[in-house]
């Protein structure tokens, strides 16, 4: 058994950064050097300077990367420019799976031929002192979005370019995105991460990470997010990380997504506090209809305009948004600035004073609630020396279980669907620790009907495309 | 003994390539095996000798392939071949998704595709009713032991 302990942290890991930052790319980090750069750095590119000031609105965050250098300065000022509260860098995913080489070449085409190879930006091949100037007057945070397993080297060059939220984990960025990374070693090098952005936090100024919640975005039951989110919040606890974000994505079911943020904000906050991590800082981000987006772009809008309520009525901290064009691909920069400040518009037209209750709400709230508390207490029970060894474990034998991860590691058992009102229910748990009493309670509220028809994959199908035209 | 044509017959499946779209797959496993079949998903990231090596194993009586991201047309070359040299020459296969890149008529898909030696090609064809009922009816007339 290993629960989270301020004794695993890494301490002082000069020797285990030595041979990442010596890699040619990294331009030869020099630790005070950079350490100085982000003292130096306005006061508001910190995510919590902006958290603090953000008032009732939550701040708005839309994505973005391209591979060449002029195109990703275009885009941050356009959404500077729209009222963006946090700026994006996203990573290609040559990058996001340490192939350097392929990025370097692709991004040499893309220079070329003025054309883009690569669906993000390359930044260990751009380099820290050219994405310093990317930033160059900016008043406000930028969050590196990626999906690295091992982003030792990526978030080294991301802090030294002044780079400050590091969106991630060993869990959330291995178990939806690969389908073979070992997932031990996710969690080992998110550790190391952790402890680099511990390293250069200050009291006034901290690194501050992210953990992102939607996963495969495809019938995630709130529980099993939220045990996640929860385990990388200690995670990162244990290594000095004392600012930290935990997400969910819209569900698909506005009391299941109120019900969600209540238990995710007030377990986080608990949890932390039970292992002696009062002093780590917990903010909610809410990531808008993550699954398959509708073609059409008024009805586009519509699902855009839905999920900023959402962000409204649960207060938020951020809200990551989408563009009409999300069902074509990348979008075009005007595309998202228009997002960003539509997304502003709807925050402050439809203000909420505080989140909604109903009997409906309060007992969704408290059967997840009672599920994430008993996976939780399953994972601390595993076996291990350390807590990370623990959740490694858990996983293993299924108690957590992500829907329709490609992740061998991954047991694949669990299966959620739809009930009449589009809250995700159990059907079967897999593995999944929680109570009889529990699981009772979801299979009650489904109809099961086409399941015993022998149908259950077209209902399945359908709970996936519920936003589709 | 005599068993119903569709139950307990094995089925490996999986996605050809490096294509990691997994829905598709799940779906999959999911729908054959609420119709009876016994499934062995060999999921995401499959090179034709994986399929080759898994329905020796289990004694197979049909292989799916499924490509979602185009992967195919280059993976499935020469497909039954494979299963020659491993003693399976009438193994029932099978594939399905969004097997080709770009827009060919479903004329040439299937003669790319039979080419290869496929008993069933399924491109772009999203009722798996279909899919399912041709297994059956294929499954029935099957020489699998």
């Amino acid at each position: 058994m290993a629960t989270p302990s301020k004794d695993a942290c890494l301490g002082n890991i000069a020797a285990d950064r030595a041979p990442i930052i010596s890699h040619s790319l990294a331009q030869g980090i020099d630790f005070e050097e950079v350490q100085s750069f982000l003292a130096a750095l306005p006061a508001n590119r910190y995510p919590a300077a902006a958290y603090t000031q953000r008032g009732r609105m939550p701040c708005v965050q839309p994505r973005g990367g391209y591979p060449r250098f002029e195109s990703q300065l275009a885009l941050t000022h356009e959404l500077d420019r729209a009222g963006a509260d946090f700026i994006p860098l996203t990573i290609d995913s040559y990058t996001r799976h340490n192939q350097y080489d392929t990025a370097a070449r692709l991004l040499q085409r893309s220079e070329d031929e003025e054309k883009d190879y690569l669906n993000g930006y390359p930044l260990i091949n751009h380099g820290y002192e050219v994405t310093r100037e990317l930033y160059r007057g900016l008043d406000k945070p930028v969050s590196l979005r990626h999906g690295t397993p091992d982003a030792r080297l990526l978030v080294e060059v991301a802090i030294a370019s002044g780079i400050v939220e590091i969106e991630g984990g060993g869990i959330c960025y291995c178990i939806p995105y690969s389908e073979g990374f070992p997932l031990d070693r996710a969690l080992l090098y998110w550790q190391h991460v952790d402890r680099v952005c511990a390293l250069y936090s200050t009291a006034d100024r901290p690194i501050h990470r992210e953990s992102f919640g939607p996963l495969s975005a495809t019938l995630v039951p709130p529980a099993t997010a939220i045990a996640i989110q929860i385990i990388e919040a200690l995670l990162a606890a244990e290594q000095g990380v004392c600012s930290f974000t935990v997400s969910f994505g819209q569900t698909g079911s506005i009391s299941q997504d109120i019900a969600t943020a209540r238990v995710l904000r007030q377990l986080a906050r608990e949890f932390l506090d039970r292992f002696g991590f009062n002093a780590t800082a917990v903010y909610l981000a809410y990531h808008q209809w993550m699954g398959q987006f509708p073609h059409n772009r008024a009805k586009a809008a519509g699902l855009i305009a839905g999920g900023t309520l959402v962000s409204n009525l649960i207060n938020a901290d951020k809200i990551v948004v989408k563009t009409v064009d999300e069902a074509l691909g990348i979008p075009k920069a005007e595309v998202n600035s228009e997002a960003v400040d539509t997304v502003k518009y709807l925050l402050r037209t439809f203000s909420f004073a505080t989140p909604p209750n109903s009997p409906e709400i309060q007992a969704e709230a408290e059967l997840i609630e009672s599920e994430v508390r008993h996976i939780l207490e399953a994972v601390f029970a595993m076996p291990g020396r350390a807590f990370w060894e623990s959740v490694y474990q858990a996983f293993r034998i299924g108690y957590i279980d992500v829907p329709f991860s490609p992740h061998a590691d991954n047991a694949n058992r669990l299966l959620s669907m739809r009930d009449a009102r589009g809250s995700i229910r159990i059907i079967n748990p897999g593995a999944l620790p929680i109570s009889a009493e529990d699981l009772r309670r979801e299979q009650q509220m489904l109809s099961v009907d086409s399941v015993s028809r022998g149908e259950g994959y077209r209902q399945l199908l359908a709970d996936i495309n519920i936003m589709l035209d | 003994m005599i068993a119903r044509n569709d139950e307990g017959k094995r089925i490996v499946l999986g996605v050809i390539g490096d294509d990691i779209h997994v829905v598709g797959n799940r779906i999959i496993e999911l729908a054959l095996t609420e119709s009876g079949f016994v499934v062995y998903n060999l999921r995401t990231r499959n090179r034709p000798e994986h399929f080759c090596h898994a329905a020796l194993e289990v004694n197979a009586h049909a292989v799916f392939v499924s490509s979602l991201n185009g992967e195919g047309e280059y993976w499935c070359a020469d497909f039954r071949r494979q299963f020659h040299a491993v003693g399976l020459a009438n193994i029932l296969l099978y594939v399905g998704g969004n097997i080709i890149v770009g827009h060919r008529s479903q004329e040439d898909i299937q003669r790319l595709f039979r080419g290869y030696g496929f008993d069933r090609v399924f491109h772009q064809k999203p009722d798996f009713a279909l899919v399912i009922a041709t297994l059956r009816e294929d499954l029935g007339l099957g020489n699998a032991q």
